[in-house]
């Protein structure tokens, strides 16, 4: 039986909690936009004053830019992977396993409270000034709009799990540096969050689409630019769920094994 | 019918080795050697209802490891546990909501919240109703002088204060086991008194089971009956202190300082154990020989400047035998 109750507190009380830490927002959100700034200059540089580049416009390509940072920084409000080891490392994970409820459940719910939080205050208000003062492609349509929601959520979920699963490993290796950069590669190339998967060679567009790192970004975003329509995005959807069900059942193997391995240092 | 059972209990840590040197480098890229450390091997033991048991031992012996395995965090090597008719590993949750857990050396409680927020966000998770909780806030309050820093975030308490607010917590769910990992590390004479009051207060009132780990005998002395001694992962005396007292108690030691020192003290019934200087520790058995007797034996010879006799607290009989090993001891009682 799952005890939304339960969880739901954690939500609230993670929302409560990113309201002490302010700070944290302003920062995150001042690094948000200097990335924008930065792959917004890359991108109008790589165009050069052409209207269009891989059957896409110039303005849709800001557009997904924009979309890209804003789903970075809906992604990145949650537990970041350093946090995960840090909290493996000091046997915090551990010792939650003497509470009565699922740990990853639990976190993944307090991430749903500070990342609504950060939402809320700071980057909603921000990139709705954004495409107020700037020329962005929006969707056309209600249903695109409830559709990118649908798919963004849907990557959030996949993220989540994958960088539980990256974070858990820590159980098993005592150095992780590795582990960490194929997570980053994979985050912020396999992804499409900074180059669009079109933009790929064959090889490497066909190796990002075999893979579940496109549903976190490139897929809520060529819903959201109207890359892609009508069957396509229920077929793209539908790949997305496959990989969230996919990194969901990941993620209870590696927890399932950590937790047949845990060991706490110190008492 | 016991609440706790632990048979064959053992757990094993596999230490990875450090390789020293560069051959020794890069042979650990590819093969990490591991050492196993044997925690804890073979311990039995069942815990009836209603029970207040001293788990004992010196540093390293086992006593963490074996509380981790019992509240479920820690997986057995091998053997088996049974806490309330659950095997902890395997029912993580439901076992939770039987156990209430402090560990002295570490708080449960949440680092950035506010006393009083720790203990709302445990009432939700335990599901304990407004009522119980008020109820029991209520009572916890009163005893341990909560109310002075409900308002305090976690981070800021006093050790005593953190101590305080932990074994509250532990209990707000009305577990019918509790836990105590060292609950009386680092608080003063005063505090340590009080904590104990607690202890013996919820043990008799709510018949709540509990196993006690410390390295304070008093503690042990105040609040078992029976005591379970461990060291390298192996249990050692598990019985009555009463008789374990009863046994080791008849030992006095006496402890004199004389003018000059010498290097010749023979005593009728009396073992000099230790000596520093002019200053000697002697060993007597009460039935057999009595302090006067031992003292005018000294001063036929010596000039006696202090003395003092020293009674045999469950401290000194505990570190008499954490020294001298547990053979007369496992002679006295069987285990
Ligand atoms: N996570 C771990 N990895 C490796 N060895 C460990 C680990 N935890 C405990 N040990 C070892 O197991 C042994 C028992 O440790 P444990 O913490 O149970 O002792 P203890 O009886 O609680 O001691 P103390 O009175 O000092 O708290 C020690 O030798 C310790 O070094
Ligand atoms: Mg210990």
């Amino acid at each position: 039986m799952f005890r939304f109750r339960l969880y739901w507190t954690f939500t609230k009380k993670a929302f409560l909690r990113s309201a002490v830490y302010r700070f944290d927002v302003w920062s995150r959100l001042g690094s948000n936009l200097i990335f924008l700034l930065m792959w917004g200059s890359i991108w109008t540089a790589l165009f050069a004053g052409r209207e269009e580049a891989g059957g896409v416009s110039f303005e849709s390509m800001l557009t997904y830019i924009v979309v890209s940072q804003f789903l970075s920084g809906v992604n990145g409000a949650g537990t970041p992977l350093w946090e995960i080891q840090e909290k493996v490392r000091t046997g915090d994970i551990s010792l939650k396993l003497m509470r009565p409820f699922d740990v990853p459940l639990r976190y993944l719910f307090a991430d749903f409270g500070s990342v609504a939080f950060y939402i809320l205050t700071a980057l909603l208000p921000l990139y709705t000034v954004m495409f107020i003062f700037m020329d962005l492609t929006l969707p056309s349509s209600w249903e695109t709009w409830a559709l990118f929601i649908v798919s963004a959520f849907t990557g959030f979920l996949i993220r989540y799990c994958i960088e539980m699963s990256f974070g858990l490993l820590s159980f098993f290796l005592v150095e992780t540096g590795g582990i960490v950069d194929v997570f980053y590669f994979a985050m912020s190339l396999l992804s499409g969050s900074v180059i669009p998967l079109w933009f790929f060679p064959g090889w490497l567009e066909r190796m990002a689409l075999y893979l579940p790192f496109q549903g976190i970004y490139y897929i809520p975003n060529a819903v959201f630019i109207g890359r892609i329509s009508g069957i396509e995005i229920l077929l793209s959807l539908s790949v997305q769920l496959f990989w969230a069900a996919a990194s969901y059942l990941l993620l209870r193997f590696v927890w399932k094994c950590a937790s047949q391995k845990v060991v706490v240092q110190g008492g | 019918m016991p609440i706790i059972e632990v048979e064959h209990l053992m757990k094993d840590f596999m230490i990875a080795k450090r390789e020293t040197g560069f051959l020794g480098a890069v042979k650990s890229l590819v093969k990490r050697e591991h050492i196993k450390k044997e925690a804890v091997k073979d311990i039995s033991f069942s815990i009836g209802e209603g029970e207040m048991v001293g788990y004992i031992g010196p540093n390293g012996a086992g006593k963490s490891t074996t509380i981790k395995m019992l509240t479920g965090i820690l997986v057995p090597s091998s053997g088996s546990v049974t806490v309330n008719g659950i095997i902890p590993y395997e029912n993580r949750q439901e076992n939770a909501k039987n156990i209430g857990v402090v560990f002295g050396q570490r708080t449960q409680l949440w680092w950035d919240l506010h006393t009083i927020e720790s203990f709302e966000l445990l009432k939700e998770i335990y599901q304990v109703s407004g009522k119980r909780y008020k109820e029991n806030m209520d009572t916890f309050t009163e005893i341990l002088g909560l109310d002075e820093f409900l308002n305090t975030p976690v981070r800021q308490l006093s050790l005593g204060q953190r101590m305080r607010a932990d074994i509250a917590a532990s209990l707000l769910h009305d577990p019918p086991i509790l836990f105590l990992d060292e609950p009386t590390i680092g608080l003063d004479v005063i505090a340590k008194e009080k904590m104990r009051t607690f202890i013996k207060g919820i043990n008799n009132e709510r018949k709540i089971t509990v196993i006690l780990t410390t390295h304070d005998m008093e503690d042990i002395e105040k609040l078992c009956e029976r005591m379970i001694l461990i060291d390298h992962g192996q249990k050692v005396y598990d019985g009555e202190i009463a008789v374990v007292k009863e046994r080791f108690g008849k030992t006095r030691t006496l402890i004199v300082d004389l003018e000059e020192s010498s290097h010749s003290l023979q005593l009728k019934g009396g073992e000099v154990f230790k000596e520093e200087a002019s200053r000697f520790w002697i060993r007597f058995n009460r039935d057999e020989v009595s302090a006067s007797e031992l003292i005018s034996q000294i001063t036929e010879t010596h000039n006696i400047k202090d003395l003092t006799v020293e009674e045999p607290a469950i401290e000194s009989i505990i570190s008499r035998i954490y020294q001298e090993g547990y053979q007369e001891l496992t002679e006295t009682v069987k285990i």
